[in-house]
């Protein structure tokens, strides 16, 4: 793969090593910014209130039940 | 040929994942902090903004109000606490039903509205509280429980707060002792509570630990008796975890008019 990417980039070996650190730059943006923190609640460590369901209800109608719960 | 295309293109899979893992441990350990940190440091200064440019109104009145916490709290009004156990309109703020003071100013969902001191967990630690305790909202600081009483009102002021990630927060949270000091200020009023013992370690379920007057599943445990002005902490247990959640709880002690300086408790 990154064989292929490297054959099919224009330019020189300078050129190309400089456009391959532009694409990792971005890969790298793209992670931080949008991928990673969609995954990141999917680990344990994101749960801080008491039954997790508050903050689903804890908008407009946080009254409604005692069922919503603790965040850690 | 083809085993070695089939080599090579295994090889380059693994050490991706490998580098991505790493990244995501970055992305966790210190990115989340980062950004957590810049978040709450700049809703600090927009609340501080706001407070300066218009001093809240109705200040005077709620501490008049709040004067009487320790002493002689929910006398009057023990029944109906009881009973509503938190659910009297003061969610959100929106609703100020009839007979109940609204709060000094309306918290609207996901914004800051105080800042919480813990000296016990440095001499600088300071947080904004933001209504609410969604996902996005716990990124930039502490989440009011928008079910709970508001701030310095009669009821359960319940408040959540990373243990980890996102600027560990809480994370000395087991450290809480009896008589630490943990002081909210809207902009108008200090509000001193005072913890009323160590943290109690409870299951994610265990609702019953933000009513007005704390009812934990462990009896045993239930801080106070009568219906009074309280503060509610919660995080998470262990500290990476999720399987439990620490609770720690303090009673309102003092109030005073932020024109009056800082409590005692934060120049100590």
């Amino acid at each position: 793969m990154y064989g292929w990417i490297w054959r099919h980039l224009p330019g020189n070996v300078i050129v190309r090593a400089l456009i391959s650190l532009v694409l990792v730059a971005g890969v790298v943006f793209l992670l931080f910014q949008y991928v990673f923190p969609w995954a990141e609640p999917m680990l344990p460590f994101n749960d801080v209130t008491v039954d997790g369901a508050a903050g689903a209800a804890g908008g407009a109608e946080g009254a409604a039940s005692a069922g919503t719960g603790i965040v850690a | 040929m083809t085993l070695r295309a089939v080599v090579r293109s295994f090889s380059e899979l693994c050490i991706t994942i490998g580098v991505l893992i790493v990244l995501f441990v970055v992305y966790v350990l210190y990115w989340t902090g980062m950004r957590a940190d810049n978040a709450a440091d700049g809703e600090i200064e927009r609340l501080q903004d706001q407070w300066a440019d218009a001093p809240l109104e109705g200040g005077a009145g709620d501490e008049a109000g709040a004067g009487d916490a320790d002493s002689g709290a929910g006398q009057g009004d023990g029944a109906g606490q009881e009973a509503g156990s938190g659910d009297e309109g003061q969610a959100g703020g929106s609703a100020a039903t009839p007979g109940t003071p609204p709060g000094p100013r309306a918290y609207q969902d996901g914004k800051s509205f105080a800042v919480m001191y813990i000296p016990r967990f440095g001499r600088d630690w300071s947080r904004p509280v933001l209504q609410n305790t969604g996902e996005q909202t716990l990124r930039k600081g502490l989440g009011h429980y928008s079910r709970t009483a508001g701030l310095g009102q009669k009821g359960n002021f319940a408040v959540a707060g990373h243990r980890r990630t996102y600027g560990d927060p809480f994370k000395d949270f087991p450290q809480l002792r009896s008589g630490d000091p943990v002081v909210v200020t809207d902009g108008a009023t200090w509000y001193t509570y005072t913890i009323t013992k160590r943290p109690y370690r409870t299951l994610p379920s265990d609702t019953g630990v933000l009513n007005s007057v704390p009812s934990p599943l462990d009896k045993g445990v239930a801080p106070f008796s009568k219906p009074g002005r309280y503060l509610t902490l919660t995080t998470c247990d262990p500290e990476w975890g999720s399987s439990h959640r620490l609770i720690a709880w303090a009673h309102l002690d003092a109030t005073q008019p932020v024109s009056a300086g800082k409590p005692d408790a934060l120049t100590r």
